[in-house]
């Protein structure tokens, strides 16, 4: 089934470091554990995070694509950014300035409807019928 | 014969996150000013004193708050170094002992600034102008660095207070000119170095074209180095590390396992830990400053970025009885 929920917006606490990792986790995994997850973070809270905090949404983002889903990160601060660039993550993950942007983007693209077990030219060329008309 | 006094002027202002402009607080720089940070090998104190004791100087007075006997001061017998409370008033004295001694031509320089410029040249301006001072200044404005004969100096408590009432004619510096008024500056430096853009060379040895390294700096195997760059002394690059765009790793700094340093950096007694990508920074012990964001980040995670640990007895004995500069492992 193609569904997916409405897009939800968690606050990230002041602190992610090695001693707030595992209640975030505990608060966050139960949102990503639906069909097609799609989460926005919103980081603007953020005074510490330390590596096993880097980790932490890195797992988030493993969880969430694992579903199908997508896991984006809003109002980061140029201190987080900085320590997400310093650790090799911050491609990794889609920011954006504000958490309405965020939001917003899901909504910019449509669910890519193609099931999952779809023939791969299906989505480089269409359907195969069409293919054929056009050949 | 000529003589010089130098001030190392302390930061006083602190500098605000996301504010360039503004000087490296304590916290970012341990407690120095930028012209007491080592980069490409030796501060620019000890460039600028150097470049004084090749100019034949009878006798060069440094005040500072900051240098430490590390900075091979002890090794010049003209250098006298002397930390007062008050830096200014300290050099108000010495020059009114220069006056007593009759000297003729003090050159004052105030170091905020690393300026290129020949003493010869400028004492020469002085006396052929035949004015009480000159003032070095280039299309910025004036800087901290004066001739003047002590005798036509008026008394005061200190000596900035008495350099900004006397007049001075101006002496167009035209050499190279960083002002060091902020970090952006000290990377610009180190840059501008790589670039032949200015007379400021590395303090080592040019291994290969553009790649630079002091003693005792350990490179592992696979780890990469792309031109320009500089090693200094007692580093070591871990393997698969890539230092690279004109990235300067200074003495006693380790760069841990896979990481790679581009345009940026990295302080004395500084490790850098695994698997990192540090770019546009400057990085001392755990403080990282990264000049694209403009921010100044505190690093807590030890694993990450710390002081690199002080060499151990052993092998300082082991540098010394190997008769190179016991300096190298004094941290």
């Amino acid at each position: 089934m193609l569904t997916s929920g409405p897009v939800v917006v968690m606050q990230v606490p002041e602190e992610l470091n090695v001693g707030a990792v595992n209640r975030f986790m505990l608060d966050v995994k139960p949102l990503l554990e639906t069909n097609r997850p799609r989460m926005v973070l919103d980081c603007s809270q953020i005074r510490t995070i330390d590596s096993a905090g880097v980790e932490t949404l890195l797992q988030c983002l493993e969880e969430a694509l694992k579903r199908d889903g997508d896991l984006k990160l809003a109002s980061l601060s140029p201190q987080s950014e900085v320590i997400l660039e310093l650790m090799r993550v911050a491609r990794v993950f889609e920011t954006f300035e504000t958490c309405d942007l965020a939001v917003r983007s899901f909504s910019a693209l449509p669910v890519d409807p193609t099931p999952q077990d779809a023939p791969w030219y299906t989505t480089v060329f269409g359907e195969l019928d069409t293919l054929k008309q056009a050949s | 014969m000529p003589k010089a006094i130098v001030i190392v002027e302390e930061e006083k202002l602190v500098v605000q996150p996301a504010d360039l402009s503004a000087p490296l607080s304590q916290n970012a720089i341990r407690h120095s000013a930028l012209p007491s940070v080592e980069i490409l090998g030796q501060s620019v104190v000890r460039r600028t004193i150097d470049t004084l004791v090749r100019c034949g100087l009878e006798s060069i007075t440094v005040f500072s708050g900051s240098l430490a006997d590390a900075d091979g001061f002890t090794e010049l017998p003209q250098v006298v170094l002397f930390s007062p409370r008050d830096l200014w008033e300290g050099a108000m004295k010495t020059l009114a002992e220069h006056k007593e001694s009759g000297t003729d031509a003090v050159l004052i320089l105030g170091l905020g600034a690393y300026v290129e410029f020949d003493p010869n040249d400028a004492f020469q301006f002085h006396r052929e102008k035949g004015s009480s001072a000159v003032r070095g200044f280039d299309d910025q404005g004036p800087l901290n660095f004066w001739i003047v004969d002590p005798a036509q100096v008026p008394d005061g408590s200190d000596l900035i207070s008495v350099l900004q009432r006397i007049t001075a004619t101006n002496y167009p510096v035209q050499g190279y000119i960083n002002r060091l008024e902020g970090p952006a500056d000290l990377r610009r430096l180190v840059v501008d170095s790589f670039n032949a853009d200015c007379r400021l060379r590395p303090h080592g040895f040019e291994v290969r074209p553009g790649v630079w390294m002091g003693e005792g700096a350990q490179i592992e195997k696979d780890a990469r180095l792309v031109a320009p760059v500089f090693i200094g002394r007692a580093v070591t690059i871990a393997q698969q590390a890539l230092i690279t765009r004109c990235s300067n790793v200074e003495r006693n700094s380790h760069v841990d396992y896979g990481t790679v340093v581009e345009d940026s950096s990295v302080l004395v007694n500084t490790y850098v830990g695994i698997g990192l990508e540090l770019s546009h920074s400057i990085v001392d012990g755990n403080n990282l400053l990264n000049l694209h964001h403009g921010v100044l980040v505190q690093i807590a995670d030890a694993a990450v970025m710390r002081p690199n640990k002080s060499l151990s007895r052993t092998i300082r004995h082991l540098w010394t009885g190997f008769g190179l500069d016991e300096r190298a492992s004094a941290n």
